[in-house]
């Protein structure tokens, strides 16, 4: 995914990006809870051109018995892209970074979700790239805290996906496709708004202290933002329309 | 995970198939309605989505350069693939490509690729040497039953609306494929002892036998396929052949709205 940078012309001489977002400006963000009947609880969460379904099944006795916690319920997450959702047709099946993200994904999900309420059950967490465009695992764990809530399942926050990164040196929020490629540092993470706490945090690339604190910053902000959304569209579903 | 079949529900599958009745309200021949919309996802070349009561399934077209088989120089190349997901239901378990997702996507293949609605040699760039891979990748996130009839749909209606990515491989303009048929595919199954169209997920666990039909624009059958335990006569396909003469028609119509001509 990494390309060189220094190439490419990432922002406008007025210092504004390519696709015209001021540099702490996100990407348009929608959600709609409750699209798969089939599921305990679903959502699809469309930011930019990126398009995240997940599905929540659970909870659920814990099968094999071996993957039981007597005092807890264990998170089964598969973040997965489509075949179709990129450039380049993807080959169907599990790789090496979808399994790390679900792993990833699966830690931040038990931080938040109360799993002791349900000891030795599973909670299924199913995430699915439909089109991908840079910023997917974050859309993916934004849906999968909507559709935990769809699913009724109890959590002490929603968590929030978010990413900043840093394109020809200036700190900027929400990288898409070319930003994330041509850019100089990815920094996603999980956000839970109401307590300040992060349960899900990656990064690669270079970045100053300054700008890491910068990049939060902006971080934490958007999540502000987008958790208005999440609430609106669990609110629409559950209110039948105005919140 | 284990399914089991509820002996309460195919007694009163059997009972409702008595008075003529489904267990949703429906005729017999009904189908709970298609709801289709075409390129709806970015990155793939064509794309469509079905939502069929609670059975959601997309569908999307990629394109590939690959070198052509050696018996056959002059022409491209055609997959049709579905995946069957966990995010599809709560039956459905993560692992390599289940015979049952395997066959939903042959059956799809069959339907498309028999009607003769795509020319191979139209996907021939040089000869010997340069062909276009066709791939309809199919998507279930949602089995509330007829998953078939809805990848059917979704995979026809993709391919319909595909464009030919040529620029981006240099080779070319980018075009349109140039689709010549709309096969349609329509699946009944085995309820309360008789056949109905279009059977929900109850209907299918305590159902028997499905048989899918794929028609092309003359009517003429292109795929045939029978599914799970049981046996028909040929009367009953009689009766069945002709409602999917009807349906398929009535879809296909469908499909020619949402591509707006």
């Amino acid at each position: 995914m990494m390309g060189g940078y220094g190439d490419v012309q990432l922002l406008n001489e007025d210092g504004s990006r390519l696709d015209g977002r001021k540099v702490d400006e996100m990407r348009p963000v929608s959600i709609e809870a409750g699209i798969l009947p089939a599921a305990d609880g679903s959502a699809m969460v469309t930011q930019g051109l990126n398009v995240a379904v997940a599905a929540v099944y659970g909870p659920m006795e814990a099968h094999p018995r071996k993957i039981q916690r007597q005092d807890r319920a264990v998170i089964d997450v598969r973040y997965n892209m489509a075949p179709f959702s990129t450039s380049d047709r993807i080959r169907p099946g599990f790789n090496r970074r979808s399994r790390e993200i679900s792993k990833v994904t699966a830690e931040a999900l038990e931080s938040v979700v109360l799993v002791e309420r349900y000891p030795r059950s599973k909670i299924r967490v199913e995430i699915e790239i439909l089109a991908a465009e840079a910023g997917t695992r974050c859309a993916g764990i934004t849906a999968a805290a909507v559709a935990l809530a769809d699913a009724g399942i109890p959590m002490r926050d929603l968590i929030v996906g978010v990413a900043s990164g840093k394109i020809e040196d200036t700190v900027v929020l929400d990288l898409d496709k070319a930003e994330d490629n041509y850019g100089q540092a990815d920094l996603p993470v999980g956000i839970l708004p109401n307590t300040g706490e992060i349960a899900f945090l990656q990064m690669d690339g270079d970045l100053s202290p300054d700008e890491y604190n910068l990049a939060m910053e902006y971080n934490f902000k958007a999540a502000k933002e987008i958790h208005e959304i999440m609430v609106d569209a669990l609110q629409r579903r559950y209110q039948g329309g105005e919140a | 995970m284990v399914q089991l079949v509820p002996t309460l529900l195919r007694q009163e599958l059997a009972r409702l198939a008595e008075e003529d009745a489904r267990i949703d309200g429906r005729g017999r021949w009904d189908s709970r309605g298609f709801n289709l919309e075409t390129d709806c996802l970015y990155n793939a070349e064509g794309s469509a989505k079905v939502v069929l009561g609670g059975t959601v399934v997309y569908a999307g077209v990629k394109f590939e350069l690959r070198t052509p088989w050696p018996d056959r120089p002059t022409q491209g190349s055609l997959m049709c693939g579905a995946e069957l997901r966990p995010v599809a239901g709560r039956k459905y378990e993560p692992g390599p490509p289940s015979p049952q997702s395997i066959e939903l996507g042959r059956v799809v293949d069959r339907g498309i690729r028999e009607s003769g609605c795509i020319d191979m040699e139209s996907l021939c760039i040089v000869p010997g040497e340069k062909v276009w891979g066709v791939m309809i990748d199919i998507h279930v996130m949602s089995d509330q039953g007829n998953i078939f009839d809805a990848c059917g749909l979704a995979a026809i209606a993709a391919l319909r609306t595909a464009v030919v990515p040529a620029e981006r491989f240099d080779v070319g303009e980018d075009h349109v494929l140039g689709v010549k048929g709309t096969p349609i595919m329509a699946s009944f199954t085995r309820v309360g002892g008789r056949f109905v169209y279009d059977a929900t997920e109850q209907e299918e666990l305590g159902g028997d036998e499905r048989i899918h039909i794929t028609l092309g624009d003359e009517g003429h059958l292109h795929s045939l396929q029978k599914g799970l335990k049981g046996a028909f006569t040929p009367a009953e396909f009689t009766e069945i052949f002709d409602v999917a003469q009807e349906r398929c028609v009535e879809l296909r119509k469908l499909v020619a709205e949402k591509e707006g001509n």
